[in-house]
């Protein structure tokens, strides 16, 4: 373009200049070497030519006062012709200018003038389509980091800010998400139910992003409604499985559909009795008051919101005094050990054994360092939700409760 | 036969029953459209039955498991039998957790998921 520029006037030095508010900056030149290339607006002649209407043109400078203050007029190289066209966009913006110089004084025909203001037009709409591409992806960056920050925030509605408090029970739970920027769709909870019963669940939504998180919601209230209307473990998982199989009806795109295990506590005695029910999601795991490590599985419970006449499952087993269950979601067993293997439930189950925790919360800190360990193993969210008697609790006022609640 | 660099799906029609799908490469949200396509373009006839080979599969997310689903579905609304073949251990190990066992038959090879179904 500046090489185009100078050949029309048969002149050594043509350049494309952009002005701001202090500075005129040379984004192109021919025949001006680059320590040259940018000046004070307040002396430039490239300012005055950018708010002048039509094609500035100094035939001598040495004639002109405007142009004696210029730094390529008083010095290197001894501009002594000027003419330039502004850059206008069509919106009236004025960007900058087309600008032709010779170190010695001179006339320019109206034809060469006329060809630096269509050069200075083409400038302008090159310069446009590239403001508009590069606003066009900033908008574009702006709507997608407004969509994940919305995810998240809809995430953390997602988890109860805090545990309850349940008489006789110490809780604890966490979420350790694998990215900051992708949301899963991991989800618990636990709240009270008719009489001294509780409910609790934790669950995994297919999929990520804003989707899963909107259907996460719905997976979250759906369940706690349910439990109202009837607590029966199994009959809370078949009311979910209608509400989502209801939410896709009619629908082309792939259905949605989670894993999720549903629980009733219900207080006995210096403990409490488990019913839980699964569908498609891994066994809990209890660490007994010795050590042991036991799966409890509702055996054969299926996927939640996808299956014609889903199957559902449930088991009872007692949480004693100094018992702690263990729930999580697959992105704990699905992770990856050092020699490539996934953990599984049996890699879990022999790490719970040795770490041997005794309570919720020492439950939940052992997963965070078998996460931590596992590092880039671990691909995707996991939740994990402890339920803990604790031991010699006959001792403890029945009223005194534990609860915690911890976010990594 | 549809191909591309990350999936690709192939039908082999055997001399007699039954149909064998094979399904090679990453199964994920980009490329199920192409399963559920090949399997909308099956004639499955009652009594018939449908092989689906995924000894060439290197990954599944949670569209490929609803894309198997809904081949069962199909399949069970022709009143036809759907045998999967070749599955990768793990894989197995989690349709088992997902209590997919009960809608699919899993078997080693396609040659014994084939006999199965005669």
């Amino acid at each position: 373009m500046t090489s185009l520029a100078a050949r029309i006037f048969h002149a050594p030095i043509a350049t494309v200049t952009l002005v701001d508010d202090e500075w005129v900056r040379c984004k192109a030149a021919h025949g001006l070497p680059p320590r040259l290339c940018q000046g004070s607006r307040a002396v430039s002649l490239g300012a005055a030519a950018v708010t002048h209407d039509g094609v500035y043109v100094v035939p001598d400078t040495s004639a002109d006062p405007r142009a004696s203050a210029d730094p390529l007029v008083r010095g290197e190289p001894g501009v002594r012709f000027y003419a330039a066209a502004p850059i206008v966009t069509s919106d009236g913006h004025r960007l900058g200018s087309v600008n032709v110089m010779d170190t010695r004084p001179r006339q320019a025909t109206s034809e060469q003038l006329a060809s630096l203001r269509d050069l200075a037009a083409l400038v302008a709409g090159e310069l446009e389509l590239r403001l508009t591409a590069s606003r066009t992806v900033a908008a574009e960056r702006e709507l997608r980091a407004g969509a994940e920050r919305l995810a998240r925030t809809l995430q953390r509605t997602l988890l109860p800010p805090a545990l309850p408090r349940v008489p006789g029970l110490h809780a604890a739970a966490a979420y350790h998400p694998v990215s900051a920027d992708e949301v899963g769709g991991d989800f618990y909870d636990l709240f009270p139910l008719d009489g001294d019963r509780w409910g609790f669940f934790l669950g995994d939504v297919c999929g990520k992003g804003a989707d899963a998180a909107a259907l996460t919601s719905l997976v979250r209230y759906t369940l706690r409604a349910a439990a109202v209307y009837d607590p029966d473990p199994c009959a809370v998982l078949a009311n979910l499985d209608a509400v989502l199989q209801q939410e896709h009806a009619g629908s082309t795109a792939p259905p949605p559909y989670c894993t999720a295990v549903f629980g009733v506590l219900e207080p006995d005695r210096d403990g409490f009795t488990v019913t839980l029910a699964g569908g498609g999601h891994p066994p809990a795991l209890m660490v007994r008051t010795g050590g042991s490590i036991e799966a409890v599985h509702p055996e054969g419970g299926q996927l939640i919101g996808i299956l014609r006449d889903p199957y559902f499952a449930q088991v009872r087993t007692r949480l004693n005094a100094g018992d702690a269950l263990l729930l999580y979601t697959d992105g704990l067993i699905e992770a990856r050990t050092e020699a490539g293997a996934r953990l599984d439930e049996e890699g879990l189950a022999a790490y719970l054994a040795a770490a041997a925790p005794a309570t919720a919360d020492d439950l939940l800190t052992a997963v965070h360092k078998l996460i931590a360990a596992l590092g880039e193993g671990v691909s995707d969210d996991t939740a994990v939700l402890a339920l803990s008697v604790p031991a010699y609790s006959t001792a403890v006022p029945l009223q005194e409760s534990w609860c915690s609640m911890t976010t990594t | 036969m549809q191909h591309d660099h990350d999936l690709t799906v192939t039908l082999q029609p055997h001399p007699v029953s039954p149909l064998v799908l094979t399904v090679a490469g990453d199964l994920d949200h980009h490329t199920v459209p192409r399963l559920r396509a090949a399997l909308d373009d099956l004639t499955l006839a009652p009594g018939a039955g449908l092989v689906i080979d995924l000894s060439g599969l290197t990954f599944c997310d949670s569209t490929g498991i609803s894309a198997l689903v809904s081949a069962h579905q199909r399949a069970q609304d022709a009143g036809a039998a759907l045998a999967l073949a070749g599955l990768d251990p793990e894989i197995i190990r989690v349709f088992r957790i997902m209590g997919l066992d009960r809608l699919f038959s899993f078997h080693d090879t396609a040659e014994k998921a084939i006999a199965s179904l005669q």
